[in-house]
């Protein structure tokens, strides 16, 4: 017989495993306490590593990330999957470049912002048509997305590069406002914004009760296709807004912007705490722990690895991928077993 | 009583070939309580889920004070005040029971963008109360005890002002504590004029609750009746005079100097089984009855090795299986044809004969590679003697009809020419001609010497097959019955919780936590 105590905590016998449990349900509390530990042993350290400038650094390598991860976060909740988001960085790049270059089109800033939201908008909301509607597995409709998105940003630059963004579009990646970088103080109204959707909206809520079991959503009237289409939408918006903020900081815009940030964003996602079986998850978890991975990087930095900090920030990010998916498996197994103990 | 509240006229459905619901019409009038009662699988789900709005009728139409229901259409049925209680309310395991209870109806804030999540909250917790109810709240539904999460599917039907309440089987999983308390809410919504429809197979329920009852049996319409003016032993024939459509029965033979194929030891699993014991000798077909959630499949699978047992003994031809180990149950000769034969049994997307011979793969090998030739042999032969209709050995699994997939999953065990076959629903959902074959091909395999335990919620079939019939009940053996001495009263008899249960008494109070 298991005391009621046990029973909740997942079994007195084993106290490390159910520390671990409890660890895994709120991985919030686990990446955010890795994230001060790093931070905390690093400065320790190396004092330069605290240094505002080099925070402030930290923190704008990590906009573009949390602000398209918030998106990707509602994505995973509500049971799918999004792995375009690279691609679209890039063709959204393309057409700033093409928008507002002075040889090319040459736009003025506003009409180009609009376009690039717009053109995000509008490709998040067709992957988000082809698979609620296609009826085939997101993760291989987005992989086509994926292929098809950066074939026609090739198609868009014909191989050649855009060194020349006006001054009025590179303020949005460099400027700062009261001191603070714009695409920092961007990321930080997208997290807010996306925090008080994901808990204090009956959108929010709706999205997760989706994920969570999608026959009982639609027994309780919910129109899964239109919550997951919105998901999908909102990621493609959000995905013109970090290339906004971050594309106008490459001195160089080619076809190749943004390849392999959908595996960084995914992983960041993952790694934060958000069920890939969906339902469960937030918006502080996906944060905290783009700036862990963040912070991994620079601190491979620091220690002058060189070529060998790629290397390492690869292995690293996979084995936080691997130890996520193992705790979320544990977090499943130990909830299982305590809803079947408690069954009378 | 006035008019009636709900009308249903002439409803029909199929699946497939199999007929579900045939012509049932039925009135519930406000305030009243309506029990629904039926064997498994006499089309008390299909109603439910059509009158819920889930579930497209072929036929006839439904009014709800008397305006006509739009079919299909769970939001209509939930705006004409219908609220469905189903069996395993599960909902959002994700969702905390606040959020379970509001999800689709959430409190805002003026305004309309933000929820009022302390409104939520005080009403959540209001709602629980008056169903007795107090837990945390913060808990996810996942984490909570299925007592539990079925109150906080009662809640949300109560915060929907639902006119219509339908409980399908609430008290299965309850407490005598818990059920009382829902009992004392269906008296109160029933003083505020609300009907309920309560499908339960505990008739002293249906006694204690109920105005009226209606009987389902094999889809069609029985009988309704003042609770008054019927006896418990009237219901039980009711419910069980189901047709026994002409089906051959085997000759009983005792089981006398055959030696026994499958012997099982007090065999239990905390909280699903308890202390079973029989065994079955070669050339027997024993059958196994009760309703559904009676552990009969469970046990089944247990034998087979696909769930653990803690306690007891399985013997196959006197040898002792270890718990949990297919491969182990394989080679000494046990055989299962589980009762869900999409998910579990066959590989749809691949071929008729791969998929007969996939568990025999290894000997059919040359130089560790398949031979195609053997493997073509051995699927014509089956497909031969079992008489399963198909366009070609090539053709994919899933093209073949319900009554055809469960031949070839037949087929695919008995390629292993096993020594006990553990059947658990072999017809279900298969055409009448299907079923015949497979009555057939049960009565040669016994004829053969094969022990077989036969599950049926099929009260005539399993009368015609088995040569002893043992009745599980809430995790227990309640009863085995001769062959021959065996009719479907006193099997239902036996199958249906009495009411001083020392079964159900035992699984509730002792068992799980």
């Amino acid at each position: 017989m298991i005391s009621q105590e046990a029973a909740r905590t997942g079994g007195t016998d084993r106290p490390f495993k159910a520390a671990l449990t409890r660890l895994a349900q709120r991985r919030e509390y686990g990446v955010g306490f890795l994230l001060a530990a790093t931070l905390i042993a690093v400065s320790w350290k190396n004092p330069a590593f605290a240094s505002a400038a080099n925070l402030s650094d930290l923190l704008v390598q990590c906009a573009p990330a949390v602000i398209v991860g918030c998106g990707l976060t509602f994505v995973i909740v509500t049971g799918e999957i999004d792995i375009s988001v690279g691609s679209l960085l890039g063709l959204l790049a393309a057409v700033m470049g093409l928008a507002c270059s002075p040889q090319r089109a040459n736009w003025p800033v506003v009409p180009t912002v609009l376009a690039t939201l717009l053109a995000g908008t509008a490709s998040g909301f067709l992957t988000g048509a082809l698979v609620t509607f296609g009826r085939a597995p997101s993760i291989i409709i987005t992989l086509g997305m994926l292929t098809a998105l950066r074939g026609l940003t090739e198609l868009l630059m014909g191989g050649e590069w855009i060194t020349d963004l006006p001054a009025g579009l590179r303020t949005l990646g460099t400027g700062s406002l009261l001191g603070i970088p714009i695409s920092v103080l961007v990321a930080a109204v997208v997290v807010v914004g996306s925090a008080l959707l994901a808990g204090r909206t009956a959108l929010g809520l709706q999205i997760y009760a989706v994920g969570s079991n999608p026959e009982a959503a639609r027994l309780a009237g919910l129109s899964i296709r239109r919550l997951r289409l919105f998901a999908f939408t909102l990621t493609g918006l959000l995905t013109a807004v970090a290339a906004l903020v971050s594309v106008p900081q490459l001195s160089v815009i080619e076809s190749g912007v943004g390849k392999g940030f959908e595996l960084l964003v995914v992983t960041c996602v993952v790694v934060g705490g958000t069920s890939i079986r969906g339902g469960s998850g937030g918006i502080l978890g996906t944060v905290l722990a783009v700036l862990l991975l963040g912070i991994v990087r620079t601190v491979l930095v620091f220690l002058k690895l060189g070529e060998m900090a790629t290397y390492w920030e690869r292995a690293i990010q996979g084995g936080f991928v691997l130890a996520a998916v193992l705790a979320d498996h544990l977090a499943r197994r130990s909830s299982a077993a305590r809803a079947a103990g408690g069954q009378t | 009583m006035s008019d009636p509240y709900l009308q249903v006229a002439g409803i029909s459905k199929a699946f497939g070939g199999v007929q579900a619901l045939v012509d049932v019409s039925l009135d519930v009038r406000a305030g009243e309580v309506h029990a629904l009662c039926g064997e498994n699988g006499a089309g008390k789900s299909t109603l439910i889920k059509i009158l819920g709005g889930s579930c497209l009728p072929d036929h006839g139409h439904v009014r709800v004070g008397g305006q006509a229901l739009p079919p299909g259409s769970v939001l209509a049925s939930e705006a004409a005040g219908i609220a469905v209680i189903h069996q395993e309310a599960v909902a959002f395991p994700d969702l905390n029971a606040v959020d379970n209870i509001f999800v689709g109806r959430e409190l805002r804030r003026a305004g309309g963008l933000w929820l009022d999540r302390r409104r939520m909250r005080l009403e959540a917790a209001a709602l629980l109360a008056r169903l007795g109810e107090e837990f945390d709240l913060r808990t996810p539904a996942g984490d909570l005890p299925l007592a539990r999460r079925q109150m906080v599917a009662i809640a949300r039907a109560l915060l929907q002002d639902c006119r219509l309440l339908i409980l399908d089987e609430p008290t299965s999983s309850l407490s005598s504590r818990e059920t009382q308390a829902l009992f004392r809410i269906i008296r109160q919504l029933k003083d505020k004029g609300v009907s309920t429809i309560y499908v339960s197979h505990r008739l002293e329920e249906v006694f204690e609750l109920a105005d009226r009852v209606t009987v389902l049996r094999d889809g069609r319409k029985v009988a309704t009746r003042s609770v008054g003016e019927i006896s418990r032993a009237e219901l039980i024939r009711l419910m069980v005079g189901r047709d026994v459509g002409g089906i051959a029965a085997r000759p009983k033979s005792p089981p006398e100097g055959r030696p026994i194929m499958l012997e099982i030891q007090g065999l239990t699993r905390a909280g699903v089984f308890e202390k079973v014991s029989f065994s079955v000798h070669a050339g027997e077909v024993v059958g196994m009855a009760g309703l559904v959630g009676a552990g009969r499949s469970d046990v089944a699978q247990a034998i087979f090795g696909v769930d653990r047992w803690d306690e007891g003994r399985v013997l196959v031809a006197g040898k002792a299986l270890s718990p949990g180990d297919i491969r182990a149950a394989l080679r000494a000769g046990v055989a299962l044809v589980p009762e869900d034969r999409q998910q579990l049994g066959l590989v749809l997307p691949m071929s008729v004969s791969v998929n007969l011979t996939l568990a025999i793969l290894q000997s059919l090998c040359r130089l560790g590679f398949p031979s195609a030739r053997r493997e073509q042999t051995l699927a014509s032969r089956l497909v031969a003697e079992l008489g399963v209709r198909t366009a070609s050995l090539r053709a994919p699994a899933w093209a073949l009809s319900g009554g055809n997939q469960q031949k070839l999953l037949l087929g695919k065990w008995l390629a292993l020419s096993p020594k006990v076959l553990l059947l658990d629903e072999p017809t279900r959902g298969v055409d009448v001609r299907a079923k015949e074959e497979v009555h057939q091909l049960i009565r040669q395999l016994a004829d053969q010497g094969m022990a077989t335990l036969l599950i049926s919620s099929d009260l005539p079939e399993l009368l015609a097959l088995s040569d002893r019939i043992i009745v599980m009940r809430a995790g227990r053996i309640v009863g085995e019955l001769a062959g021959s001495e065996a009719t479907q009263e006193k099997v239902m008899s036996l199958a249906i919780p009495a009411e001083d249960d020392p079964a159900t008494g035992a699984r509730v109070g002792g068992s799980a936590t």
